[in-house]
């Protein structure tokens, strides 16, 4: 030691304690982060490095009976835009210019997508679904500004177009409470669902997993290179019942209409297949996809989600006459050869009933007040089965009660009669009330669908089939499809006999009375007419109708509404005509008749003006 | 010192080297070494920075050697020339020296940039260690500690001129262990830095309450500590209030018949008062970017990509490296930009993420074994100035260290302090290089018979 003796060596000491602590301290802090924590720290320079760009994957199509899809997926380009982290307004302005003028949009709406972007590191979807075009443009500038890129993704694709709108639905945004509720199950915010019809109904089957590129980007956002690339799943395929030639029918021959509104619907009797179902107006399902916001606001602002065949209900009008003959056939308090003096009118209980013909129909039996849908005819009849019998009979063919057919917003439709009066408190029930009823007014409302059931019925001699619109679901995952069978809701008891005259009459209907419109050369087609009075406008038209090949049972049941469309001998049997023939897979003979003109509306029902076809006697 | 040690001479000076030291060192330059390869691979100026590193590592290593060859005495006889060239450097810093990022820190010369202020704190370690051997028998004097940081005062105020904040807090530590080790008394030491201290938390408390509590009325705590910063009524209130704390310490002393001089509670509103006063000073002085620091320390994940986005992407870089760790060249946090300073003040969170635990704890144990071995050159050292200089070193080591690993992982805030020997820098290995030659110096002719 050169000066001031010992050194005080226990201080070193302390102070070796102190660094040691120290290292003790950050050895342990390391260890803490290195290895007890290193799970979640690897997440998050993941998070960090990889940038994820989803692909929408393909969903589930929907196929018709016979195979041909209805709904499947196209491929789509969308451009993307990965931000960096060091991006200032003025280099972003330059890009929404470029963009703005490739794409025809707001630059100021893109310049804003582009700053989110930034804000919230996350790659953003400045445009979808663009057309091939310009997406060859747009991939020259990926050369040009860092971040932008394309991507191929799976689109929604109707091919049919204005097809069956109401009942397949369309893809669209979620709103925030389904958003909400969707995002446990891997939704994301720009996610499509299914919003209406089969669609919503089939949307957990139908959509896939989607895929995507996971690609690393560096802290600038720059696109390094894609790590991977997570396949998408497709989703399950529904084969539905539906015929595409059937619903294609009816969806152009509803639209040929003097109103263009209404509903067709069409049942195999056999089992309760849907064969087609049709409601007007329509809309696009693919307009709700477009490239242009603006487009698919406007497609929103003038959808009518209104489903005519399943959510509208109207008076039945003559449509419901064979019920009523079948009850006073079955019943027995009348016998098709039981002749009734038609004078054009009846008085019951002081009020004045007219027949539509204000002339009269002079005398007539069962074939010809079917035939010529003699109202005073089914007065008569009606009193004597007594409006019990009639309601019973029209409730059996499964009208007033819902189909509960798994779509939204179906209506039940109104049946009243004797019982429901009494069920409902009204004890009362007049003779006029059953005229009312015999000829399918007053209360009475049905569904479309509900018409077409009762057809079917009548077809197959009282077999109630729940309707049915899925053949097979083929799950992507390679489950067992699912099949449903059909399921019967009931079966009218009627007379064996009464169940001929009524189908008699019906086949007569259309080959020489009302219904000649669908009338077709070697095909077995029955049906009736309906003019529905309806107390806000022009009459409704109405037609049912069933075809056969000759010795075969009858394969398809038609109901046509034409709203506001008057007579539904000339306005809707030719819309059944179509369908029958398309079903059957036959030409049309007698292509492009001239529409008749419409008729003014007579005091019950107009006369029916001169048919190109099948006029009544 | 003693016959004992004498007789385990060995001839020569190699014999006499502590191999242990120097292993430890070279491998801290390998692993810095690696871990630069690897950081600096995605920097434009690649070449440049391994240019620079190795010619930089050639000199040291010679500079290292030289250093060993000389006896370190030569420091003390010529202590004066010493503190001169420190008090030199810096102030040619702040005349000659190159502005960048907002200090004036660097002169280039011969086409070599430099960083003095590193040398400076080995020279003024080495001025206060012959300092403190000089007043060895005064050591209990009050005038030994102030006089001590009177000498040191002149190159930190310089240091902090530049302004480089972190590296005038590193000169601390070392002033700090020196005194301590040289015996100082223990009261007068903990008075004045804890005066010190104070003196720095008092801007730190005033800027936590500025970023948790920016809106505080002046009836919530907060707001009243805020108002004391404004040099009003508040701050008189503030004194008012350690006067009467010294006070009430003094009655609970005399209650409890505890025997302690009166000067003791005298000091407490004193001290208390002056650091509250020195701290607002400093708290008016303190620049945006060193409240940001403190503020990315509070609270890191109020910004991500503001001021503590440096600290959470160092943590991510650390943590995500595992036991193992991702492999030189393929971390992703250091690889694709996201870890700042990757090869400079975060080179050590680049060697988590890529080496894994073992490579961090491999650098840790290898500054726990350099420490103890510069410890022990100061047990063993021949002469109080030796082992005054070992003990500085080792502190001021001790607290980058803690200064710079704390940052990555998120323990201390950032304070821009690089891991000697690891981080790339070309003047800071050299002045690393050569202040450790030094303390292998030391311990070499710890038998005085060279």
């Amino acid at each position: 030691m050169s000066r001031g003796g010992a050194v005080p060596q226990e201080r070193l000491e302390v102070l070796w304690y102190c660094i040691a602590a120290a290292g003790l301290v950050l050895g342990l802090r390391l260890a803490q982060m290195q290895l007890v924590q290193a799970e979640e720290w690897r997440l998050a320079a993941e998070r960090n490095r990889s940038q994820m760009i989803h692909q929408n994957a393909p969903r589930g199509r929907f196929y018709d009976r016979h195979g041909a899809a209805v709904a499947t997926n196209a491929p789509a380009f969308s451009l993307i835009f990965l931000p960096g982290k060091e991006r200032r307004r003025q280099d972003l302005k330059p890009l929404a210019d470029e963009l703005s003028r490739q794409l025809d949009r707001d630059p100021e709406k893109l310049l804003e997508s582009l700053e989110q972007a930034v804000r919230e590191e996350s790659a953003v979807r400045l445009a979808e679904n663009l057309p091939t075009q310009t997406m060859f443009r747009l991939s020259e500038l990926k050369t040009i500004y860092p971040g932008v890129d394309l991507i191929v993704e799976a689109r929604r694709y109707y091919p049919f177009g204005r097809f069956a709108s109401h009942l397949l639905g369309y893809m669209g945004k979620m709103n925030q409470r389904e958003w909400r509720r969707r995002k446990p199950l891997g939704y994301r915010v720009d996610s499509r669902t299914g919003r209406i019809g089969l669609e919503n109904i089939f949307e957990d089957e139908l959509r896939g997993r989607d895929g995507g590129l996971r690609m690393e980007v560096d802290a600038q956002g720059r696109l390094k290179r894609i790590l991977d690339k997570i396949p998408w799943e497709v989703g399950s395929n529904v084969h539905l019942t539906i015929d595409a030639a059937v619903q294609r029918a009816a969806d152009d021959g509803l639209r040929a209409t003097s109103t263009g509104r209404g509903a067709a619907v069409a049942i195999d009797p056999r089992n309760g297949d849907l064969l087609a179902m049709s409601s007007q107006p329509d809309f696009d399902p693919n307009a709700f996809l477009s490239t242009d916001p603006d487009e698919v606001k406007s497609t929103v602002r003038e959808l009518s989600e209104f489903n005519n065949a399943i959510s509208g209900a109207y008076p039945p009008g003559s449509t419901f006459k064979p019920i009523v003959g079948l009850a006073a056939l079955s019943e027995g308090r009348v016998a098709p050869d039981d002749s009734v003096f038609c004078p054009g009118h009846m008085t019951v209980g002081g009020r004045t009933f007219l027949c539509w013909d204000h002339k009269g129909h002079k005398t007539v039996s069962w074939l010809k007040g079917l035939a010529q849908s003699c109202d005073v005819y089914f007065y008569t009849i009606g009193l004597k089965a007594g409006g019990a019998a009639i309601e019973r009979y029209a409730r059996a063919f499964g009208l007033g009660i819902k189909t509960n057919i798994p779509l939204k917003n179906e209506k039940g439709g109104h049946l009243f009669g004797p019982e429901s009066r009494r069920k409902s408190g009204r004890n009362w029930w007049y003779d006029g009330d059953t005229l009312n009823l015999s000829i399918g007014q007053g209360e009475l409302t049905v569904t479309p669908l509900q018409m077409a059931i009762a057809t079917a019925a009548l077809a197959n001699r009282g077999s109630v089939w729940r309707p049915r619109y899925t053949q097979k679901i083929v799950y992507a995952d390679g489950s067992p499809d699912f099949v449903k069978g059909p399921e019967r809701l009931g079966i009218v008891e009627a007379k064996g006999a009464a169940w001929d005259e009524v189908q008699r009459a019906m086949e007569v209907v259309v080959s020489s009375g009302t219904g000649g419109a669908a009338r077709i050369p070697g095909l077995l087609v029955a049906g009736k007419t309906g003019t529905a009075q309806n107390p806000h406008g022009q009459d409704h038209a109405w037609f049912i109708a069933y075809a056969a090949k000759p010795g075969e049972p009858a394969s398809i049941a038609i109901a046509i509404l034409v709203e506001n469309g008057g007579h539904g001998g000339s306005v809707a049997a030719p819309v059944a005509r179509s369908m029958i023939l398309a079903h059957f897979g036959m030409t049309d003979p007698a292509a492009k008749r001239p529409n008749p003109p419409a008729v003014p509306a007579g005091a019950v029902s107009p006369l029916p003006p001169p048919l190109p076809l099948g006029r009544p006697r | 010192m003693t016959m004992a040690r004498a007789v385990r001479v060995q001839s020569g000076l190699s014999g006499r080297v502590d191999w242990t030291y120097v292993a430890a060192v070279a491998g801290l330059i390998v692993a810095g070494s690696l871990a630069m390869l690897s950081a600096a691979s995605t920097t434009s100026m690649y070449s440049a920075i391994l240019q620079k590193h190795f010619i930089a590592l050639t000199l040291g290593v010679t500079l290292f050697t030289l250093t060993l060859a000389f006896n370190y005495q030569v420091f003390q006889d010529q202590s004066k020339f010493v503190y001169a060239l420190a008090i030199a450097i810096v102030g040619a810093t702040l005349v000659l020296g190159q502005i960048s990022r907002g200090q004036r820190s660097w002169i280039h010369l011969f086409g070599f940039s430099f960083q003095p202020a590193e040398m400076a704190r080995t020279l003024v370690i080495l001025a206060l260690a012959d300092f403190l051997d000089r007043r060895a028998r005064k050591i209990d004097d009050l005038s030994t500690i102030l006089t001590g940081l009177a000498l040191c005062a002149p190159v930190m105020i310089l240091v902090l001129k530049q302004p480089d904040f972190s590296t005038a807090l590193t000169f601390a530590p070392a002033i700090f262990g020196m005194m301590f080790a040289a015996g100082a008394n223990l009261f007068q030491l903990a008075a004045v830095f804890g005066f010190g201290g104070a003196a720095i938390s008092v801007p730190l408390i005033y800027t936590i309450c500025q970023v948790r509590f920016p809106l505080a009325s002046p009836t919530t705590l907060p707001g009243m500590i805020l108002a004391t910063s404004r040099m009003g009524w508040a701050t008189l209130a503030a004194v008012g209030v350690f006067c009467a704390l010294g006070f009430l310490a003094w009655k609970a002393a005399s209650w409890m018949r505890v025997q302690v001089k009166p000067i003791a509670f005298a000091a407490i509103p004193i001290l208390l008062s002056a650091a509250l006063l020195s701290g607002i000073v400093v708290h008016r002085q303190l620049k945006g970017y060193q409240r940001n620091r403190f503020v990315s320390w509070i609270a890191p994940q109020s910004d991500v990509q503001g001021a503590s986005y440096n600290v959470i992407q160092s943590q991510i870089a650390l943590g995500s490296g595992g036991m193992w760790g991702k492999g030189l060249f393929s971390g992703t946090q250091s690889q694709l930009g996201f870890l700042p300073e990757r090869h400079t003040d975060f080179v050590f969170a680049n060697i988590g993420e890529e080496m894994g635990f073992w490579g961090t704890s491999l650098i840790l144990g290898l500054y726990m074994i350099l420490l103890w071995r510069i410890v022990a050159a100061a047990r063993q050292a021949r002469d109080r100035y030796g082992y005054l200089v070992c003990a500085g070193l080792a502190s001021t080591l001790a607290f980058q260290l803690v200064l710079n690993v704390g940052m990555c992982v998120g323990l201390v805030p950032v304070a821009g302090v690089p891991l000697p020997l690891v981080s790339y820098g070309g003047s800071s290995l050299l002045v690393t290089l050569w202040t450790l030659g030094i303390v292998a110096n030391i311990y070499a002719r710890r038998y005085a018979l060279l």
